[in-house]
């Protein structure tokens, strides 16, 4: 496998310098889609895409054109969310489309509207991204003002309205249900899913459907092409372009959008174009091949293609798209530590096990980083791991509400399987050994 | 799949449930949880309550389950039964996760139970040593917070127990609707807590520390009074008020430390109010009367009972003698049980010969309309198809009541149609608020029918209309204000009964067991089991001997006439008309102008104070017997200390003095008089005492009584719209739930909570009348003058001020005049702040 | 049979030691942790160390104890903690010295000392209250007149045996499970049937967490 040579489907305008604006956008096509999908009836816009067979680009990797199929029919009113509240460490491909290109994602927004019959979309942006609020707003303003937004959008006789919301910075509210709690004003914590599935009773008791940012960019790429065109790009399972986050310990980190399926981590780790490969010539320890909650991949997952299937087969996932490279240097410890730090952090305190074992193993972490662990700590870190997520298996299963609490196990359990004698190393020495 | 109906003999028509290897039948729509716990398998559980809604959020109830789709670990609190459910709760990964799930809980819980006031009966400590694991494995130092802080009054919070279920915060919210605690922070770092500068002050409170399952909230009245292996219980029915919750009181070393909810569907689901949950305080209290008290010359000194029944039986003899038994009086009976009121009511029948008994301090309704008036319970009024309030503020007098009507509104889109002088804390449950001029409520009810009244209120008008065209319309009837009479409000129910077919009414008169004494006859005109004197003279004077030839007055009338000179024994049976009767000056004169006054109390009131002779009484828990409540139901008192002193029940205190009077009761138990009720009393026919003690009489059980009392003597007529004065404002005179009454001035923890005595009048009234908010006004009347702080407010009509009764300071009981229909009061500024304004 | 052969145990008796003793004006020391007369013990600072929880009044067969525990004053605290034993009584006539309250005590305030010698002329003098239970300044218990106290009284008492097994289990053996007391130190703890070799100094009492197997799961 090899760099491929698939068009840029929603990075395309990344380079343009007024592509944030209506003028810009227009300029590069903006908006044809959709004047196209207005044309069209909504089940036909609805078909374009379950036929582009696109996996949401969140995390979960569900079609979207599926979960679209699940609004039961005939209620009303019923609701779209955008999911832009990118927080999972190492992501930040939401960020770019939100500010580099906010009026792709505005039209993906109003497709999708469309398509599901809602005349409400909520845009919800992280509290800790004001720039692509800011973006966000003026490009919002430019619509409402361009009458793509509002009342008998360009004659169809359909309406929207499009909210915007700031986050108040939680990573859990990336969790849907969560999310959707924020915007109804309260907590951010997670509704127990059954029976709370968002299709069927999400925003304000409505059928709503929570799309990530990027796959919604991508609605407007589809109706334009078609989903055959979309469909036919990367592989049957995985289809179309994906953009990943590349960060670390590589030459060239940054925002690639590549084909799926064809394009392997090998090739973004090391092709020229993509990561340029690791600092200093070194050699890799580790890296993590789908955000934070991601089991780590070694060395003989290099070649592994980047697709949904076979990631998930090899005991991970795709996630978020944030591929983090650690190269041979590293501290396994402490970069679990790390990334357990922050689950900790983040738990949103609601249910029990998340709340207590996401700390507690920071807490064991630590002294074990610190150079105070114990004999026992390693089958203690398994046993919490294990109480939170039972069987420490992948996909994980959970003692949680939601799935916070194991992906602070990934790290862990990934870490002590692969490197146990690391582990040994900072008991029995009393120290860290890579300082 | 157990469909068994092929051979024709039986369906199950539940689902069928595999639960450990075992197919159980679940109800359709049960939660796991719950079909589990009636299969006999106990689940373990914090956050899950049965009277609120699941959350899932503590995780100990995970268990395996089964829906098809493979084993998964699920919350059974959240999970509804479906047919071909497996459930394992016993399974490996059923355990282990449940062990881990409370090492998690324990983590950060300090191991502070010996101090801690829920150990030995707590939750988190039985489930770990029922599903726990043996040790703990966490070394570091567990979280810390200040230890407990006060939320409120009454209830203290230790975060640091807290194992964050959502329990307390989720009663606040959904069920008092006083959302005053709420999680604060997030992750390990979260907490329950008050917003700023607003305390936990809900008048269910005491409800979350019941509810915690762990020691995180605990009662201050209670708080290292006892452990729990050394209280005793006893299940009872509290008297703070006149719903009849029903309750566990306990006691540690013969003395009182506390009462806790037990839960029962018909009434109160467990709950109980701040003022019932803590007023075993008064009982405990140091002031309690403990031996009889004579009067020589100024002061009351202690007597031996000897010495003060023969002197309170010669006296007693002496008016009938001299005066005939009309100038007798027995004034009270709210306090008693219905034993001791059917004893009292036969020693003034009897024995004095007097017809002038009456249980009400008229502060109440005519007993005709509360026992003659259809009546219906507090279950089917909160299934009715619409609901009328006409009476109190349901939250400040009936507080349980009011959280059953609130859940009806909020769960069950019950329909409430408010008829009120100002706004209540019902009023934004319902669903339209009218709003009547005091004294002119049957006019209200009037334009209700007639399509008349102002432009602006033409459509709540309209709606109410529409809302009482539903079957099954009940009225929650109570005496809305002391500072207007009695008639309109009863006037206006009765046109409301005669427009709409088939009303029902539910009682909100608020004293103790105010529906018992006088269902036994403690009302002039009435006999035992809800008789007129006339319809039950026949039976009565078979079984009694003799019975007063006349009706005679009530406690108005009694004053009225003892201010004359024409009364010459009053007995207060545990009422004190200075402070309760809503027309002090009256109530005054009555007390100090009857030739002879007799108090039986538990508590030297203002108006036992002014008496000749004092007999101490045994008050709550002291003694056994039943109570009755607003819906009519009979349900068991029960003993669970002894009294102090030398106190006597007051069925005693009835015997003796019949026995001093030449007469006899005939009763040597409290049990006697309750087989005599039963045999003789039309209402309570069939209730006998072998029922009420069985499982059938544990939630009490209603007496249904006659009603034909009503239709002779109501005149439904007359309704005219008083004459209003350009100048002045209308009084409306509520009770708050703490006052300056007994109950509550006697328990300290209760006390300090009476909010005193401020007046609230409308802003606008306020502006036109040149009066500022926190001025101190003078609020005179026809009859006198208070001076206390004014609160614009605009939950008060315009055109009336608000003024509760009996708070601290002079009080409205100096404004009314109960011979007019209102109370016509002027305000205006005497002082700003503390200073006063001169001229 | 001679006439002296009946003296013959007599003569032989007369020259062994003699085993009684004129009680009580020579008292003999009594056995190791016999139990006697309470005491409530105090921290090294002086507060109590009674909680009030009434766990010893739980646990008690006899019903001889009466504890009730009040809020600490929190300016001039009487234990540490929110809670202190408001009252303490324990009725001597009753009592039958079974030392289960010792047992059950989580903050070893309880304890017995050896002392059975003393008596009382009327029902009420029978029942210690906390004033005369709690130890004096110095941590000992106080010596009230009608008390014949000897110094064996204090020593190896039932405190004692609690600083080798906090929680009666074997692995504990040797191993000092309570804290300093005043009056006494630490004392060190008792040999167990291991013998000498068990006995740990009073330094180790902090580590032995680290190998003292944790049974997680036992509760089952």
């Amino acid at each position: 496998m090899a760099v491929t040579d698939a068009p840029k489907l929603i990075t395309a305008r990344f380079d343009q310098e007024d592509a944030h604006t209506l003028a810009g956008y227009e300029s590069s096509g903006g908006y044809t889609a959709l004047r196209k999908a207005l044309g069209s009836a909504p089940d036909a816009v609805l078909a374009e895409v379950k036929a582009a067979n696109i996996q949401g680009r969140g995390g979960a990797g569900f079609p979207a054109g599926t979960k679209w199929g699940f609004l039961p029919p005939d209620v009303s009113p019923r609701y779209l969310v955008v999911n832009g509240d990118e927080s999972e460490p190492g992501t930040y491909k939401d960020r770019l489309l939100l500010e580099r290109d906010p009026h792709q994602l505005i039209e993906g927004v109003l497709i999708a509207s469309y398509a599901i019959a809602a005349n409400q979309a909520f845009i919800y942006i992280r509290g800790e991204m004001p720039f692509a609020h800011e973006r966000v707003a003026a490009a919002l303003n430019e619509a409402y003002a361009a009458g793509y937004i509002g009342r008998d959008i360009m004659g169809s006789g359909w309406s929207l309205d499009v909210v915007l919301h700031w986050g108040a910075g939680a990573y859990i509210v990336g969790e849907e249900t969560a999310l959707i709690e924020s915007l109804e004003g309260n907590r951010g914590m997670p509704r127990l899913k059954p029976p709370f599935f968002p299709a069927v009773k999400g925003l304000y008791m409505q059928p709503t459907i929570v799309n990530n940012v990027e796959t919604l960019s991508n609605v407007p790429w589809i109706v334009n092409n078609g989903g055959a065109a979309f469909a036919a790009l990367g592989t049957d399972e995985s289809a179309g372009t994906r953009i990943f986050a590349l960060s670390g310990h590589v030459r060239r980190p940054g925002v690639y959008e590549v084909e799926m399926g064809k394009t392997t981590f090998r090739d973004l780790i090391e092709a020229p174009v993509y990561g340029g490969g690791i600092r200093n010539g070194r050699g890799l320890k580790a890296f993590i091949p789908g955000g934070a909650s991601a089991p780590w991949f070694y060395e003989e997952h290099l070649d592994l293609p980047l697709s949904k299937a076979t990631v998930d087969k090899a005991g991970s996932m795709l996630g978020s798209g944030a591929v983090v490279v650690m190269d041979e240097t590293t501290c396994p410890v402490r970069a679990a530590l790390r990334v357990v730090r922050f689950f900790a952090h983040e738990s949103c305190g609601k249910c029990t096990p998340c709340r207590e074992g996401t700390n507690w193993l920071e807490k064991i972490m630590h002294r074990i980083e610190e150079g105070t662990g114990r004999a026992d700590d390693l089958d203690l870190l398994l046993d919490v791991s294990d109480n939170l997520s039972p069987g420490i298996a992948w996909p994980p299963r959970q003692t949680t509400i939601c799935p916070l609490g194991p992906s602070a196990v990934s790290p862990v359990a990934s870490s002590i399987r692969r490197f146990r004698d690391d582990y040994v190393a900072h008991i029995d020495q009393g120290r860290c050994t890579h300082d | 799949m157990t469909d068994i109906a092929e051979n024709g003999t039986e369906a199950v028509r539940g689902v069928a449930v595999t639960l450990n290897g075992r197919v159980i039948d679940a109800q359709p729509g049960e939660l796991v949880i719950n079909a589990a716990e009636r299969a006999g398998v106990y689940i373990p559980r914090f956050c899950h309550h049965p009277r609120m809604q699941p959350v899932g959020m503590c995780r100990m109830c995970i268990v395996e389950i089964d829906t098809g789709r493979g084993p998964a670990l699920l919350p059974s609190c959240m999970i509804p039964v479906a047919e071909g459910m497996v459930v394992e709760t016993e399974s490996p990964v059923t355990r282990k996760a449940q062990d881990g799930v409370l090492e998690f809980l324990l983590v950060n819980h300090p191991l502070d139970c010996p101090v801690c006031d829920k150990g030995g009966e707590c939750p988190l400590q039985d489930q770990t040593v029922a599903f726990g694991p043996g040790e703990s494995r966490f070394v570091e130092e567990k979280r810390h917070h200040e230890k407990p802080i006060a939320i409120s009054d009454v209830v203290q919070l230790d975060r640091e127990r807290c194992i964050l279920c959502d329990r307390c915060t989720r009663f606040a919210k959904t069920v008092a609707g006083d959302p005053l605690i709420s999680f604060v922070n997030r992750g390990n770092e979260t907490e329950v807590n008050t917003f700023p500068d607003h305390p936990f002050a809900s008048y269910f409170s005491g409800n979350t520390v019941q509810i915690c399952p762990v020691g995180a909230l605990t009662a201050t009245p209670y708080r290292f009074k006892a452990r729990p292996w050394d209280l005793d219980q006893v299940e009872s029915t509290c008297t703070s008020c006149s719903v009849g919750c029903r309750v566990a009181v306990e006691s540690s070393s013969n003395q009182l430390v506390r009462y806790l909810g037990v839960d029962v569907d018909a009434v109160n689901w467990g709950w109980l109010c701040d003022k019932g949950r803590f007023d075993f305080e008064a009982v405990n209290s140091e002031n309690r009367l403990a031996r009889p008290l004579a009067r020589q010359g100024d002061d009351l000194v202690e007597v031996s009972w000897s010495d003060a029944l023969t002197k309170a039986a010669s006296a007693l003899g002496g008016a009938k003698e001299r005066h005939g038994s009309s100038s007798i009086a027995v004034v009270g009976g709210a306090r008693l049980t219905n034993e001791e009121a059917y004893a009292w009511s036969k020693l003034a029948r009897s024995v004095l010969g007097t017809d002038s008994v009456d249980a009400q301090m008229g502060d109440g309704l005519p007993s005709d309309v509360v026992l003659g008036l259809p009546r219906a319970t507090i279950d089917e009024t909160c299934a009715a198809g619409t609901v009328v309030l006409l009476g109190p503020d349901l939250k400040e007098e009936l507080p349980i009541l009011y959280l059953r009507l609130r859940d009806a509104v909020v769960n069950h889109g019950l329909n409430v149609i408010e008829i009120s002088a100002s706004q209540t804390s019902m009023t934004r449950y319902a669903a339209v608020s009218l709003r009547y001029r005091p004294g002119e409520a049957a006019v209200l009810v009037q334009e209700l029918f007639e399509h008349a009244g102002d432009v602006d209120v033409q459509a709540d008008l309209g709606r109410a209309r529409a809302l009482l065209e539903a079957n099954n319309v009940v009225c929650v009837l109570g005496r809305p204000s002391v500072a207007e009479r009695a008639d309109s409000v009863v006037q206006a129910a009765l046109r409301l009964r005669s427009r709409v077919p088939g009303m029902r009414f539910l009682s909100a008169l608020r004293r103790a067991n105010i529906h018992g004494a006088l269902d036994m006859g403690l009302s002039p005109g009435m006999l035992p089991g809800r008789v007129s004197l006339e319809e039950g003279r026949e039976v009565f004077t078979e079984a009694w001997g003799q019975l007063p030839g006349s009706v005679g007055l009530d406690t108005a009338g009694v004053l009225r006439a003892a201010a004359e000179g024409r009364i010459q024994a009053l007995i207060l049976v545990g009422a004190d008309p200075l402070a309760d009767f809503p027309d002090r000056d009256l109530a005054r004169r009555g007390v100090a102008g009857a030739g002879f006054v007799l108090a039986v109390d538990c508590f030297a009131t203002d108006s036992v104070r002014q008496a000749d002779v004092v007999l101490p009484a045994v008050s709550y828990a002291e003694k056994a017997g039943t109570t009755t409540n607003i819906e009519g139901r009979v349900s068991r008192l029960h003993q669970k200390v002894t009294a102090p002193g030398t106190t006597r029940p007051d069925w005693m205190i009835a015997c003796d003095l019949a026995e001093r009077l030449g007469g006899d009761l005939g009763f040597e138990t409290a049990e006697a008089i309750w087989d005599e009720i039963e045999r003789l009393a039309p209402a309570h026919s069939g209730l006998t005492a072998q029922r009420l003690a069985s499982s059938e009489g544990l939630e009490g059980i209603v007496a249904a009584g006659p009603s034909s009392i009503l239709e002779t003597t109501m005149d439904v007529t007359a309704t005219a719209t008083l004459p209003v004065d350009g100048y002045s404002l209308r009084l409306v005179s509520t009770r708050k739930l703490y006052d300056n009454g007994t109950l509550v001035q006697q328990s300290p923890s209760l006390a300090p909570l009476a909010p005193g005595e401020v007046v609230r009048a409308n802003p606008a009234d306020l502006d036109r009348l040149g009066v500022a908010s926190n001025d101190r006004v003078r609020v005179a009347s026809s009859r006198g003058a208070v001076v206390a702080p004014v609160e614009a407010d605009a939950a008060v009509a315009r055109g009336t001020v608000l003024l509760a009764f009996n708070q601290s300071g002079s009080g409205a009981a100096d404004l009314i005049d109960v011979s007019l229909p209102v109370t016509e009061v002027r305000v205006e500024t005497v002082g700003i702040g503390d200073r006063e304004v001169s001229g | 049979m001679g006439y002296f052969e009946g003296f013959r145990i007599t003569f032989k008796e007369m020259f062994k030691p003699r085993v009684t003793t004129s009680y009580p004006e020579e008292l003999r020391p009594k056995p190791e942790r016999a139990h006697g007369r309470h005491v409530l013990n105090r921290h090294e600072d002086g507060m109590e160390k009674c909680i009030g929880c009434e766990l010893c009044a739980g646990v008690c067969p006899a019903r001889c104890i009466y504890v009730r525990g009040a809020d600490n004053p929190t300016d001039a605290p009487i234990s540490p903690g929110e809670r202190y034993g408001f009252v303490y009584e324990i009725n001597y006539l009753r009592c039958i010295h079974c030392d289960l309250c010792v047992e059950a005590c989580p903050t070893e305030a309880i304890t017995e000392s050896k002392l059975f010698e003393f008596s009382f002329t009327n029902r009420a003098d029978a029942i210690y209250t906390k004033r005369e239970l709690l130890v004096g300044d110095d941590g000992r218990p106080q010596r009230l007149p009608w008390e014949l106290w000897s110094d064996d009284d204090e020593a190896n008492t039932s405190a004692w045996v609690r600083a080798t097994a906090s929680s009666g289990r074997a692995d504990y053996e040797g191993r000092v499970g309570w804290s300093a007391e005043l009056g006494y130190g630490i004392r060190a703890p008792e040999v167990g049937q291991a013998g000498e070799d068990a006995v740990a100094t009073a330094d180790d009492r902090h580590g032995h967490g680290d190998d003292v197997g944790h049974g997680h799961g036992g509760g089952h």
